[in-house]
């Protein structure tokens, strides 16, 4: 064992140590990685700090990486590499965005519960998020834990919701914040995808709920009725006793499992800075290709 | 003092409380009615059990209170209405009362009710108070919450009540409706019901305490961007919902439930449709819009 991993949470985060991701590393110590994730589902690694390229490279270790959506944004000049998402409150020269700006909008989108790329066919298996400049206060991150927020449903619920497939719409945030400059480019590539509700994890074969704020409604009921049942599941899912807030130094790279977890980040002032690099990488199929498979 | 209070929850003991010693099915004094009010002043969520009422006395009651206005359902033509007029019907039943199809119009709208709101916040005189009276519930679920935005209020960081103290939000049924992605609405009564604007943080005239004032209804905040006031009020009501700022209330028929509009959150839960839940609610208007009401203070 190279690493040293603490739980912080247990069974749900883990602060891991003993390897600088910046630096090439063997095989061994990334098995002992994804076991750590499998184990825990959101990893700490603090004092890493990482250029993209470094960011980058470790990443694909992990799989497929994703681009960033913005490309679907042809008035967005990107600051960042398109395999890195640019989770900022900043423009292509660094200076901060005006309040009322789409970029900030679009942004604000992430203070609400969600898992990343669910609105994907095939959507994300992990996010690494490494923090270049954080605010003095405010900007914390916090995960629920959708395999406990499983395991705690009723036999009942549990039962109701094992085979529900979801839509998941990023334009469906609309109905959320009230955000509607979407372009024609994000609404042609990024249509209604199908999500199993229930998901069976493959590395240890846990169950564990799949829900996000991009969840639309519930195949076979009625819009009203579908979303109320996916409100209860959200709200369920995201009591304290589920969920883990994270408040960020520079120099952490925090690693999540897109599977089996919601984040949402929290307030922080609008006159500072916060800068922060996502890496996404793809799960192995659409979520209702791996249950048939399993 | 003929009232005898139990306050529900020890660990908020100036929310909700039970209130024995009165029958409010038949006339009440002018003194009591005194006391009834004083009573909801501290605790703002009052529980009557085995209040055994027609529809007839349950708004004779309310009328003591102020005046009693009718369901906004109303305004949709070929309403047909179950219930005294005066009354909001709060139940899953038709106007022959069979139980409401799967996908039945109000059904699905009632859904709403599973959100957080305060009642009638989407009218520009809101309501002051709603009395709630169980005729039948059902054998699980369907409970009531009630969240004090008084209390989640004073539990605000002071930073936070500084920025919300001069805001004011756009409430429609509209908004909450839309939330739950029910939007099958009439021209009349898209007409009728226009978004108003309400405070966000208001005084409670009978106890003088502050309190927030926010429901589902709430769309927009004035003066903000559309996403950014969204979020602001989303992280409000996420904060008013925390299970410290909730009592739980498990129906028994002829329950009749008092709640103060102005500084509290209501949501039904889930119950089984296939089972009768038979409420009715009549609804006192509140004196004036709130922002009128603030200046007048």
């Amino acid at each position: 064992m190279a690493l040293t991993i603490k739980a912080l949470n247990p069974g749900f985060v883990a602060k891991v140590t003993g390897v600088s991701l910046g630096e090439p590393f063997g095989e061994e110590v990334l098995a002992e990685i994804v076991s750590a994730i499998d184990n825990y589902a959101v990893c700490i690694f603090p004092d890493q700090p990482l250029t993209d390229e470094r960011q980058l490279s470790f990443s694909a270790r992990l799989g497929p990486l994703e681009t960033t959506r913005r490309v679907n944004r042809a008035d967005f000049k990107h600051r960042l590499d398109t395999r890195v998402t640019d989770v900022s409150n900043l423009d292509e020269n660094n200076c901060l965005v005006a309040r009322d700006s789409d970029r900030r909008m679009i942004a604000m989108s992430n203070r609400l519960w969600h898992t990343d790329s669910s609105f994907k066919k095939t959507p994300a298996k992990y996010s690494l998020l490494s923090a270049r400049a954080i605010p003095s206060e405010g900007g914390e991150t916090q995960f629920a834990d959708l395999r406990a927020a499983y395991n705690a449903l009723t036999e009942k619920k549990k039962q109701e919701i094992d085979d529900l497939i979801v839509m998941h719409w990023l334009t469906h945030l609309r109905s959320k914040t009230g955000f509607d400059h979407f372009t024609e480019a994000e609404r042609a590539v990024e249509p209604p995808m199908p999500q199993v509700l229930v998901r069976t994890l493959p590395g240890l074969g846990r169950k564990t709920l799949y829900l996000a704020a991009h969840a639309d409604h519930v195949i076979g009921m009625p819009v009203p009725e579908g979303r109320m049942l996916l409100m209860d599941l959200m709200e369920h899912a995201t009591q304290p006793e589920f969920v883990h807030t994270h408040t960020w130094r520079v120099n952490d790279l925090v690693i999540w499992d897109d599977r089996c977890t919601m984040h949402r980040v929290r307030e922080f002032g609008i006159t500072e800075v916060r800068d922060m690099h996502r890496t996404t990488v793809s799960d192995v199929g659409p979520t209702i290709d791996q249950a048939r498979v399993a | 003092m003929p009232l005898t209070v139990k306050p529900k929850n020890p660990s908020n003991p100036l929310f909700a409380a039970e209130v024995t010693g009165v029958d409010l099915s038949q006339p009440v004094a002018d003194n009591v009615i005194i006391e009834i009010i004083a009573f909801m002043d501290i605790y703002a969520v009052g529980v009557f059990p085995g209040q055994k009422l027609s529809d007839e006395m349950q708004v004779a009651f309310s009328k003591c209170l102020g005046p009693v206005r009718p369901s906004r359902k109303n305004l949709r033509p070929g309403y047909k209405h179950r219930i005294d007029m005066q009354l909001s019907d709060v139940s899953n039943l038709t106007p022959g009362n069979e139980i409401r199809e799967h996908d039945d119009y109000y059904r699905l709208s009632d859904l709403g009710n599973r959100l957080w709101h305060t009642d009638s916040s989407f009218k520009a005189t809101p309501a002051m108070y709603s009395l709630l009276s169980a005729r039948k519930v059902p054998s699980w679920g369907g409970e009531t919450q009630f969240a004090d935005l008084r209390a989640a209020y004073d539990a605000l960081p002071e930073g936070k009540k500084k920025e919300i103290e001069d805001m004011i939000a756009m409430h429609a049924i509209m908004y909450s409706r839309e939330k739950v992605g029910f939007t099958d609405f009439m021209q009349a009564e898209r007409d009728l019901q226009p978004p108003v604007p309400q405070l966000i943080v208001r005084t409670h005239p009978g106890s003088g305490r502050k309190t927030l004032y926010l429901a589902a209804h709430a769309g927009e905040v004035v003066g903000m961007p559309l996403p950014e006031g969204r979020i602001l009020l989303l992280d409000l009501i996420d904060h008013a919902t925390q299970p410290q700022f909730i009592y739980t209330h498990n129906w028994n028929v002829d329950d009749l439930v008092i709640w103060d509009d102005r500084c509290t959150m209501h949501r039904a839960r889930e119950f089984d449709m296939n089972e009768v839940r038979d409420m009715r609610r009549a609804t006192v208007q509140d004196v004036a819009p709130t922002i009128e009401q603030e200046k007048a203070g």
